[in-house]
This record gives structure tokens, C-alpha cells and sequence, in this order.
């Protein structure tokens, strides 16, 4: 009949020897070209990187998705090329950051880093001498104490958003997403406004009240998530057998949600603890310990990195540099407990969650 | 018979209620609803004590105060007026959200259809590490390593592009920086991950027996990205690019650092030493302000916060509608 005579595509089938050296080629011959054209011409890598190899890579990937699937092979390897290239250069800029951070805050780190304050140190003190341990320990009480009043209200919003049948539950979710959007320093002013009309005293205290704001809606969020995760079944068994709501939520709910809850906790942790903004308009620098967060100026960790990078000397940069790591490190520890938290909880989750789904 | 059960007295009705029983349950749901109100009671009191403090400036300068361009704090009476720095604000965040887009859909594509499911965690977890960095490290980065770099691109762009408008340049000799260019770099770094997660768990609960019947249709992977998955989950992700607008809108530090901030209104020459942030202004003439110059950035604070308020909503509000199976839970 009027049927080509054309092999059947087979998609399913696995990729032959022959197809493997294709993609490998097509992967191989652009970069080898473009870097023999870098080496004759002397082009700045950052442009031909655009100009040169993406033009490449992209016709290699049509060519062999071409030879394998005919014409629409094309589209496909245009879309898989430039996806590939986008992800790559998000995961280029995160390194970028990343390893730099780390590569010039190792410079400076050493244990007196940690550990001295900077009472005594001019900006070009060299780096034997002052540190950081007068705002990791400022960061931590001022966060410390943010989260004694964030979490349990947190949590409580979370609970009246999953246990209550309220009927303004949207409007409370949608107001907790609106806070989540606020901008930092614009909870730093609220606070400020707060100091001026009642003249109370700046101090890490109000430090720590500017960064409320922030870390409630990340700790109501996260939370809401976490009771969501329990079955709801195990609530209305608790309550058939005559527990009162409080008790089913204490005593069945609680201990079920335990991970997820200390997930929002440290999420919520690693929300504020690198806030810079509302901690420069409410607190007022300092150079020496402080263990008092109620009166008196306290240093921080995200303001000790700004006041530093604002000077333009050599070491001053580099002491920013190391504060940002020990701030990195931070940050890592407590998101690296939390991935830690609630994998073990979907481990422990999982033929409960089947129940549920059925 | 009938009759008597007629004539009988009817038994009063029994009330009905699904309150709560006991005492102890009442004062939990209590509690936990005031902890709730305490979300709007927040927000009120934000705009509150703002407008209190700002009020003296908004009255005084009046509706110029959103589109004028001078600040000039030392004259009397002072001329405080936000015009550039809001305008700059919406340039950098349209060049954000311009340079993220594309790479936070590519991330999300490439986690949900293209990776097995490891890697496809590991790359969710480096995301949401990027989402995790402060702003004053990405503020550090973004002077002392980016800027060399993206000064580079600029005079690239410029030299080679330079016909277009957008990309001409009168003063070339401040080397390409701090111009809204990088700063909207800057600010894509840290909307990528926010796109990003809102996009990846749209993909990932779009119908599957949709995305399969368009491949056993003989689609190919573009055709099934640009007819099926893109109209379905279009709305979410323009829901989460919004998001990712709130924030770029209220990014201070790590823009207060690589943008050089000017109240010569830059409309769109994005490569030009010029540009303005209305978060970062406030940054910048906080430690020196007077009194009175405070409540004009207490004005500005109040206005930044309107503008992400509403954002805020609309995107919530179309990102809930994006994703219906999270209402009847």
C-alpha cells in the first residue's frame, strides 16, 4: 500500500552501543571545540560559554535526536539542552556562594576568632587578635529568645488551622501567608515605631521582637504541614474512645507530629537566624560581650558581617568573611538537623500514611 | 388512638450543638483561636503603628511623597519624596523575576520529569539551601565576587548590544557597577528557589495519566511540556512567580550593597550606575536620620508593606487556586 516501509520507533527499547556514542559525541565535540576556539581567539570564557558553546550544544543534541527520533527529536533536545543549562547554572551560582564563603571564611577562622570579642580591634588589627564570639553569642540569645514566643504560637495557630471546624480558618491562613511575605526591614520599623512611641529602650530584647514577626508565619506553616501528616483517623479513634479534643490532641496528635514540629521549629530557626535588616534598625552595635539581652547594645552575628563590609579595608573584609561562615555554619547545622528530624519521621511515617490514603 | 396521640403534648426539641463538651476542651480551642487572631492582629498592628509614625511626613509632603524625585533632608522644610526608589524597585524586581523565571521552571522540570529520584532529592535539597541563605551573605558574595563578574556581562551586553535602549550607557567609566542589572541578578538568586518549589510540587501532583496519555498520543517531551503541562499548571506558576515578586520587592541588604543608589530616576537603562530600592534606601539613611526624616522612612516602610500586601494576596490567592487538592484536606 501507500504505507513507507519505515522501522518502527521504538522508545522503549534500550539505548544500543551505537545511540551511547552519539550522545557521548554530542556531549564531547562541542565543549572540545569550544575551548579550541577560547584557546585561537582568545575570547573571554564567560562569553563564548553563551555565544559559542550553547549554539553548539544545542545542534549536536538535534543532530542525534534527529538520528533517533526524526524531525521531532529536535524539539526534544533543545528542551533538554537548555533545561540542563539553566539547572547547571543555578547549581554554578549556589557553589559560587557556597565555596566562596568558605574558601575566604577559612582564612580567617580559628578558634580565638570564635571565641574573643572586639573591644579592642581597629580595622586593621590583623586577624590574630578580636572575633566573632560576642555576636554568636548575641545571635543566639536574641534568636533564643524569639523562638521561646514564636514556636508555641506558632504551633497553636497550627493546631487551630488543622483541629478546629472554624469558619474563619481561610482568612487566618491567608493573613499567616500575607506575614510571610513582610519585609524584614519593615518589621525592624514596626518595632522601631513601637520603641518611639512608648520610649522604651533599644536592646537585644527589641532585637528579638523584630524578628517575631518573621519567624511566626515559617513556624505556623511549617507546623500546619506536620499535623496534616497525622491521620486523622487516629484523632476520631482518640476521641470515639471519650478523650476530650485537648487530651486527643496532647496525648495521641503531639507525640505523632513530634518530628515535625521540631522541623518547624528549625526551619523557622534558620528563617531569622541570618536577618540583618530588623536587627540593624532595632539594636545598636557593640563592641564587647554582652550577656544581658534586656538593656544595653548587643552584637549579632548578620550585623557584625554588614558593619564590617562597610569598611573597605583588607582585613575588615576579612573578618566579614569569616563571620559569614560561622553564620553559614549555622544555618547548615540547623538545616541539616532538620532534613536529619524529619526524614526519620517519613520513615516511621510511611505504612500510616498508606492507611491513609486508601 | 389517633386522636390521643394528637391531642398528646409535643416534647420540647432537643437543642443540638457540636461545641465543644468540657470545660477543658473549650478553654484549648480558646486558646489556639487567639493565637490564630493574633496572624490578623499582627498585620493590623504593623500598619498601625507605621501610619502613626508616618503620618507627619505623609500629611506634610503629600501625594507626592509616592511619585516625586527629590530628598532633600537638610532644607525646611524637607522635601521627602519616594519616586525613584519605588520605581527602581519594580525595574529590579521585573529583571528578577525576567532572569529567574526561566531557570526556576528549567530546575523544576528538570526535578520532577528528568531525574531519578535521587538525584532529584539531592537537587531539591540544594534548592531549598539556596532559599536558606542569608541575605548578607548572598549581600557579600554579591559585592566582593559577583560584581567583578557581572560588570564583565554588562560591558559585554553593552558593547555589543548597545543599540538597544534598554542596554545604552552615558557613563562607562564607573565600570558597569551598581547598576539595577546586577542587583536584578542579585535578586533572581534569591527568588530562584521560591519559583522553584512552587513549581516543582505543581508538576509533581499534575495528573499523571494526562502527561502519559499525551506520550502514548505521540507527543514528544516539548510538545507534552508546551500543550500539557504548561496550561495546567500555568496558574500556579505565575502564582508563585508573584511570590517571588513580594520578596524580591522587599530584598534590602544584599541590594543595599551591589546597587548604587541615585534619585536621578533610571526608567529602564538597566546597565547604567543608577537605580534605586525602596527597602535599601531605608537602610542607607537610617543611621543619620533626624526625627522627622525618620517618619518619612516610617512612610516608606508603610508603603513598601502595602505594595507586598497586596502582592502577597493576589499570589496566595491564585496559588490556593492552582492547587485544589490542598482546600479539602
Amino acid at each position: 500500500m501507500s504505507f513507507a516501509p519505515r522501522p518502527p520507533v521504538q522508545p522503549w527499547a534500550k539505548a544500543n552501543i551505537g545511540r551511547r556514542v552519539q550522545v557521548a559525541a554530542a556531549i564531547i565535540v562541542p565543549a572540545t571545540l569550544t575551548m579550541l576556539f577560547n584557546v585561537l581567539t582568545g575570547l573571554d570564557p564567560n562569553i563564548s560559554l553563551i555565544v559559542v558553546f550553547l549554539p553548539l550544544q544545542i545542534i549536536a543534541a538535534s543532530l542525534v535526536g534527529f538520528k533517533a527520533y526524526g524531525s521531532r527529536g529536535i524539539g526534544d533536545a533543545i528542551l533538554v539542552v537548555v533545561t540542563i543549562f539553566f539547572s547547571v547554572f543555578v547549581l554554578v551560582l549556589l557553589l559560587s556562594v557556597l565555596g566562596s564563603v568558605i574558601v575566604e571564611g577559612s582564612k580567617a577562622i580559628s578558634w580565638q576568632f570564635l571565641s574573643q570579642n572586639n573591644r579592642y580591634v581597629s580595622p586593621t588589627t590583623s586577624l590574630d587578635y578580636g572575633g566573632v564570639g560576642h555576636a554568636l553569642l548575641g545571635t543566639l540569645m536574641v534568636v533564643g529568645l524569639t523562638t521561646l514566643a514564636a514556636v508555641p504560637l506558632g504551633i497553636a495557630m497550627a493546631v487551630y488551622l488543622t483541629q478546629s471546624q472554624s469558619k474563619t480558618r481561610g482568612i487566618v491562613r491567608t493573613f499567616t501567608q500575607a506575614l510571610s511575605g513582610l519585609p524584614s526591614v519593615v518589621s525592624g520599623l514596626f518595632i522601631l515605631s513601637i520603641i518611639e512611641t512608648t520610649q522604651m529602650g533599644r536592646s537585644g530584647f527589641t532585637g528579638s521582637l523584630a524578628l517575631f514577626p518573621l519567624m511566626l508565619p515559617t513556624v505556623a506553616r511549617v507546623a500546619e504541614e506536620a499535623l496534616r501528616l497525622v491521620p486523622v483517623d487516629l484523632r476520631y479513634a482518640a476521641l470515639a474512645l471519650g478523650a476530650p479534643n485537648y487530651r486527643a490532641f496532647f496525648q495521641v496528635i503531639l507525640p505523632a507530629a513530634k518530628s515535625g514540629l521540631v522541623t518547624a521549629l528549625l526551619l523557622g530557626l534558620a528563617r531569622i537566624v541570618g536577618e540583618t535588616a530588623p536587627l540593624i534598625v532595632t539594636v545598636n552595635a557593640n563592641n564587647g560581650t554582652s550577656w544581658n539581652p534586656f538593656e544595653g547594645p548587643m552584637a549579632t552575628l548578620p550585623t557584625y558581617v554588614y558593619n564590617y563590609l562597610s569598611s573597605s579595608f583588607m582585613t575588615s573584609q576579612q573578618r566579614a568573611w569569616g563571620a559569614a561562615l560561622v553564620l553559614l555554619m549555622l544555618v547548615a547545622i540547623l538545616f541539616g538537623l532538620a532534613r536529619f528530624v524529619s526524614r526519620s519521621k517519613s520513615l516511621k511515617s510511611k505504612p500510616t500514611k498508606k492507611r491513609a490514603s486508601k | 388512638m389517633s386522636e390521643s396521640s394528637l391531642s398528646k403534648p409535643e416534647p420540647a426539641r432537643r437543642k443540638l450543638s457540636a461545641g465543644p463538651l468540657s470545660r477543658g476542651d473549650k478553654w484549648f480551642f480558646r486558646t489556639t483561636s487567639i493565637a490564630a487572631n493574633f496572624a490578623f492582629v499582627l498585620v493590623f498592628l504593623i500598619l498601625l503603628f507605621l501610619f502613626i509614625q508616618a503620618w507627619p511626613t505623609l500629611q506634610a509632603q503629600g501625594p507626592a511623597f509616592v511619585y516625586g524625585n527629590v530628598w532633600d533632608s537638610e532644607s525646611s522644610p524637607m522635601i521627602l519624596q519616594l519616586g525613584p526608589m519605588i520605581w527602581g524597585s519594580i525595574l529590579i524586581s521585573i529583571l528578577g523575576i525576567l532572569i529567574a523565571t526561566p531557570m526556576a521552571l528549567s530546575m523544576a522540570y528538570l526535578i520532577v520529569f528528568m531525574l531519578p529520584g535521587r538525584l532529584a532529592k539531592i537537587a531539591t535539597t540544594l534548592v531549598d539551601l539556596l532559599a536558606a541563605l542569608p541575605s548578607v551573605v548572598i549581600g557579600l558574595w554579591g559585592l566582593l565576587v559577583f560584581t567583578p563578574v557581572a560588570s564583565n556581562w554588562a560591558e559585554v551586553l553593552n558593547k555589543y548590544l548597545g543599540w538597544i535602549p534598554i542596554f545604552t550607557v552615558e557613563n562607562a567609566e564607573n565600570g558597569f557597577r551598581g547598576s539595577p542589572f546586577i542587583a536584578g541578578w542579585i535578586v533572581a538568586v534569591m527568588i530562584v528557589p521560591i519559583i522553584t518549589s512552587v513549581t516543582r510540587e505543581i508538576f509533581s501532583q499534575l495528573d499523571r495519566d494526562l502527561i502519559n496519555g499525551a506520550l502514548a498520543l505521540g507527543g514528544s517531551r516539548l510538545s507534552t511540556f508546551r500543550r500539557v503541562i504548561l496550561p495546567t499548571s500555568s496558574g500556579g506558576v505565575v502564582g508563585g512567580v508573584l511570590l517571588g515578586l513580594g520578596r524580591a520587592v522587599g530584598e534590602t541588604v544584599a541590594i543595599f550593597y551591589v546597587l548604587n543608589l541615585s534619585f536621578n530616576i533610571n526608567w529602564a537603562n538597566v546597565l547604567e550606575t543608577e537605580g534605586g530600592a525602596v527597602a535599601s534606601w531605608i537602610l542607607a539613611r537610617f543611621g543619620e536620620a533626624s526625627p522627622a526624616e525618620k517618619s518619612g522612612l516610617m512612610a516608606a516602610g508603610l508603603v513598601l508593606f502595602v505594595i507586598t500586601l497586596i502582592i502577597n494576596f493576589i499570589a496566595n490567592w491564585i496559588v490556593s487556586k492552582a492547587q485544589p487538592w490542598r482546600k479539602n484536606q
